[in-house]
C-alpha cells in the first residue's frame, strides 16, 4: 500500500517541463558514453593503420617466400626464413655490432646526461642558455649532423685526425676510422651520444627540480659530498624518468640506422663497412629486403629484432630498477 | 544544454576529421599520380629519372604538337629514383608513368617483367634493328618480354689529366698516351713510373680498376646459365686491381663518396676509367680544372659501364600515351638532341655516323672528340651477360677489395675471401 502511494502518479511521469526531451537525453548518453572513445579514436585508427597493421603483415610476410627477383618463388615458407636466421653469421655479426655501438653510446650518454643535469640543477649564470644548449644537437636533423661526422672521420683531412696528430698519433699513417670494428663503434657511438645527451639531460633536470632542497641539506649536514649525493638521492629519487630514458635509448640504439649508413664509405650498398664491421640489424634488414630483394626473409629479421628489443628493454628496465636503489 | 550539444559537435567533427584523414591516405594511394582519362581526355604523364637526362627542351616541343600531353619531369637522386620504383611496384600503385632504368638496376627489374609495358605488344618490335644488340638484350626478360627502350650507353675510356702526365714526364698527347698502354698490365706500370716520379697516387680506387676489367671480359661474374663463375672474368679483373694495390698506385678513395671528390680537387689520382655521362661528373665536381683532362682509349679494348632505359609500369593509367611518347623519345632526332644538351651517348649505332655525333668536341676535355671515342668503344664491345645477383655480387667483391685497400686482409688471401663472399651472395 504504502509503496503504492510513493510512487508518481501517472499523469507527473508526461509533465514535459520535469525531464529532459527524448533526443536531449540520448545526446547526453551519446556524449558519456561513446565521445570519449570517438576522442582517443583517432590515436588508435593510426596506431592500427600505421602500427599493428604492419607488425602483423610483417608476421605473415616472414612466413612465405616472397623474393623481388625471382617471382616464381613464392608460397608459405614455414619457419625457414627464421631457421636461416639462426645460421646466418651475417645477422649474428649485425646484432654484435648493434650491441657494441648500443653499449659504447647509451652508457657514457647516460652517465654524461646525469652529471650536465647535476650541473645545469645548480644556480649558473645564463640558466637557459645553458639548458638550451644542450638540447640545440638534438634540434639537428641526423642526417646533417651525420655527414658533418662522416667528414670529420675522415681517413684524408678529417678533423678527427687531425686532432690525433696533434697529440703525435698517426702522422704518417693516418687512422682509417672506417677499418676497424673498435674505432667505427667509436665513431658511431660519438654521433649518437652528441646528438642524445643534451635531451636525457633536460628530462633527468626537470625531474631533479621536484627533489625538495631539504633532502639535500639534511644530507649535507650529515657529511654527504656532492658525488654521494647524486649516487643516493638524486638517482633514486628521479628513478622513474631514469627507467624511462633507459628504455627509450634501448628502443632507439638497437634500431640504429641512419648514423651507420650515412657513415659507410659507400651508403648505397648498405652494408656497413667493407667487412660489415658496422652493419647494424637495421641496416642489414634494410640490405636483405631493398638490396637482395629478399623481403620475406627481411621481415623475419625485423621481427627477430622486435623481439630483442623487448626482451633487452624488459631486463634493462629491470636491472635500472635494481640500480636505483630497489633493495 | 546548449553546451552539451556544442560538445558533442565538437567530437563528431574529431571523428571526422579522423576518418578524413585515413580515406586521404588511401585515396591518394589509389589514384596513383595520374589525371583520370574521363576529365577531357587531358593526360599527365610523370616522367622520373636522375641528373640530367636533357629533356627540358624535349617536353616543350612534345607538349606543343600534343596540346592533350602534359608532362611532368621529377629529377631525383639515382638509388633513390630505383628504389622508389620498386617500393611503388611492389604496392602495386604510385608509380611514374614513364621511369628510367639504369644498367645497374636494369637486370632487378628485367626480373619483374610482368609489371612493365611490354614493348613488343606496343608495336615496339620495330626498334630492335636499331638498337646495339646488347642493348637491346639487356632489357628483354627471360621470357622475351622487352621492358625497356634504351636511351644512352655509357661507354668507356680513360681519362687523365694532362698537367699532372706533364709534370711526371709522360707524353700528353691523347694519341701518345693511348699507346703507353695497349693493355692492363703496361698501364700498372705507367702509373708505377708516376707514382715514383711524383709521390702521388695514380688511380683512384682498386675497384675502379675491377670494374672496368670485368666490362671487357666475355663472360662476368654469371654465365648465362645463373652459375656464378668466379675463375673466368672476375678471377682476371680480381689479380690485375691486387696488382694495382700492391704496386702502391691507387688512392683507395671510394667513387661518388665525399673524400673522392675531394681526390679530383686534391690531385690525389690521375686517371679514371670514365664512360661518356662520368664528363658531367667531373666538370661539377672540378669546374677549375677545365683544360687540364684529356680521353684516352682505355686499355684492353671496349667496354660499357652504365646507360639507361625508359620503362612503363603497366600499373599507370595511362600507358599507352606513355609509350607512344617513349617512342617519340627514342627517335634520331631527340637522342641527338640529349646528346647536344648533356652528353649522352646514344645507343642506336646509325646516330653514331652521325655529324652530330661524329664532330662534337668537348671542350672541358681539352676539346677532346668524345662522339667519337665513346661510340667506337660502344660500338666494339663484346657483350656480357649479367646475372640475377650481379647487384649484390659486385658489393660484395668489391667490399674485399676495399679490405685490401684498409689493410685489414693480405692480398695474397684475398682472392680466397672474394670467392666465399661471391659465393654467398650466389647462394642467399
Amino acid at each position: 500500500m504504502s509503496l503504492t502511494q510513493l510512487r508518481p502518479a501517472a499523469h507527473h511521469r508526461a509533465e514535459p517541463p520535469k525531464t529532459p526531451s527524448k533526443a536531449k537525453q540520448w545526446l547526453y548518453r551519446f556524449d558519456i558514453k561513446t565521445v570519449p572513445y570517438a576522442l582517443i579514436a583517432p590515436f588508435f585508427i593510426l596506431f592500427g593503420v600505421f602500427g599493428l597493421f604492419p607488425i602483423i603483415f610483417n608476421g605473415v610476410v616472414a612466413l612465405r617466400n616472397w623474393r623481388l627477383d625471382d617471382p616464381t618463388l613464392t608460397g608459405w615458407a614455414g619457419f625457414g626464413n627464421f631457421t636461416k636466421l639462426l645460421s646466418d653469421e651475417d645477422f649474428w655479426n649485425a646484432l654484435g655490432n648493434t650491441f657494441g655501438i648500443f653499449i659504447l653510446s647509451t652508457v657514457p650518454q647516460l652517465i654524461a646526461a646525469l652529471i650536465i643535469a647535476n650541473l645545469l640543477n645548480r644556480k649558473l649564470r645564463a640558466t637557459t642558455w645553458w639548458r638550451i644548449g644542450v638540447l640545440l644537437p638534438y634540434l639537428t636533423p641526423v642526417v646533417a649532423s651525420t655527414l658533418v661526422f662522416a667528414v670529420f672521420f675522415s681517413r684524408d683531412y678529417g678533423l678527427a685526425n687531425w686532432f690525433l696528430s696533434l697529440v703525435g698519433f698517426g702522422q704518417d699513417d693516418p687512422l682509417d676510422w672506417r677499418a676497424a670494428k673498435w674505432s667505427s663503434w667509436i665513431a658511431i657511438a660519438t654521433m649518437v651520444n652528441w646528438k642524445w645527451i643534451g635531451y636525457n639531460a633536460l628530462l633527468y633536470l626537470s625531474a631533479m627540480q621536484t627533489i625538495p632542497k631539504d633532502v639535500y641539506e639534511a644530507a649535507a649536514v650529515d657529511g654527504a659530498g656532492p658525488w654521494r649525493q647524486l649516487w643516493r638521492i638524486t638517482v633514486p629519487m628521479i628513478q622513474p624518468v631514469v627507467v624511462f630514458t633507459v628504455i627509450l635509448s634501448t628502443i632507439g640504439g638497437l634500431q640504429l640506422f641512419n648514423e651507420p649508413m650515412m657513415f659507410d664509405e659507400n651508403p648505397q650498398s648498405a652494408s656497413g663497412g667493407s667487412d660489415h664491421q658496422f652493419q647494424t640489424i637495421a641496416q642489414l634488414i634494410y640490405k636483405v629486403g631493398w638490396k637482395d630483394l629478399n623481403l620475406g626473409y627481411a621481415a623475419a629479421m625485423s621481427w627477430a629484432l622486435f623481439l630483442i628489443i623487448l626482451i633487452v628493454a624488459g631486463v634493462n628496465a629491470l636491472l635500472t630498477k635494481r640500480i636505483g636503489g630497489d633493495r | 544544454m546548449e553546451r552539451l550539444g556544442k560538445r558533442t559537435l565538437r567530437a563528431a567533427a574529431a571523428g571526422v576529421a579522423a576518418t578524413l584523414v585515413i580515406a586521404g591516405c588511401s585515396g591518394q594511394a589509389l589514384e596513383g599520380g595520374t589525371e583520370d582519362k574521363a576529365s577531357g581526355d587531358q593526360v599527365t604523364l610523370k616522367v622520373a629519372f636522375w641528373g640530367d637526362m636533357g629533356l627540358d627542351k624535349l617536353k616543350a616541343a612534345y607538349e606543343k604538337d600534343h596540346p592533350n600531353v602534359k608532362i611532368v619531369l621529377n629529377s631525383g637522386e639515382y638509388n633513390a629514383q630505383h628504389e622508389d620504383l620498386q617500393k611503388k611496384l611492389v604496392a602495386g600503385s604510385g608509380a611514374p608513368d614513364i621511369s628510367a632504368v639504369d644498367e645497374g638496376f636494369i637486370v632487378q627489374f628485367r626480373g619483374q617483367a610482368d609489371k612493365f609495358v611490354n614493348y613488343l605488344d606496343k608495336g615496339g618490335a620495330e626498334f630492335e634493328s636499331k638498337y646495339l644488340p646488347w642493348k637491346w638484350k639487356q632489357s628483354l626478360s627471360s621470357d622475351g618480354k622487352q621492358i625497356g627502350l634504351g636511351t644512352d650507353v655509357g661507354g668507356l675510356a680513360m681519362c687523365y689529366r694532362n698537367d699532372l702526365f706533364k709534370k711526371a714526364g709522360l707524353p700528353t698527347d691523347r694519341e701518345a698516351v693511348s699507346k703507353l698502354w695497349s693493355n692492363w698490365d703496361q698501364f700498372i706500370e705507367v702509373g708505377k713510373q708516376y707514382t715514383a716520379k711524383t709521390g702521388k697516387k695514380f688511380v683512384d680506387s682498386g675497384t675502379n680498376m675491377f670494374n672496368p676489367v670485368l666490362a671487357q671480359q666475355p663472360v662476368g661474374f654469371y654465365d648465362e646459365q645463373e652459375q656464378l663463375k668466379m675463375d673466368g672474368g672476375p678471377k682476371v679483373a680480381f689479380d690485375l686491381s691486387m696488382k694495382a694495390i700492391q704496386a702502391d698506385i691507387s688512392a683507395d678513395l671510394a667513387s661518388f663518396q665525399p673524400n673522392w671528390d675531394q681526390g679530383f680537387k686534391k690531385d690525389q689520382f690521375a686517371v679514371l676509367a670514365c664512360p661518356a655521362w662520368m664528363l658531367g661528373h667531373i666538370q661539377d665536381t672540378a669546374p677549375e680544372q677545365k683544360g687540364k683532362w684529356d680521353i684516352a682509349s682505355i686499355p684492353g679494348g671496349g667496354g660499357n659501364w652504365g646507360g639507361s632505359w625508359w620503362t612503363v609500369p603497366s600499373q599507370g593509367k595511362n600507358v599507352d600515351a606513355a609509350v607512344d611518347f617513349v617512342k617519340w623519345l627514342v627517335q634520331p632526332e631527340q637522342q641527338i638532341e640529349v646528346f647536344k644538351t648533356v652528353g649522352n651517348l646514344p645507343s642506336q649505332p646509325a646516330l653514331y655516323k652521325d655529324p652530330a655525333v661524329l664532330d662534337y668536341k668537348k671542350e672541358f676535355m681539352s676539346n677532346a672528340p668524345t662522339g667519337q671515342i665513346f661510340a667506337a668503344t660502344a660500338e666494339n664491345l663484346q657483350p656480357q651477360y649479367l646475372g640475377k645477383k650481379n647487384g649484390p655480387t659486385r658489393v660484395a667483391v668489391e667490399n674485399v677489395i676495399t679490405r685490401v685497400q684498409q689493410g685489414g686482409l693480405k692480398p695474397e688471401a684475398a682472392w680466397a675471401e672474394a670467392v666465399k663472399e661471391a659465393e654467398k651472395v650466389a647462394k642467399s
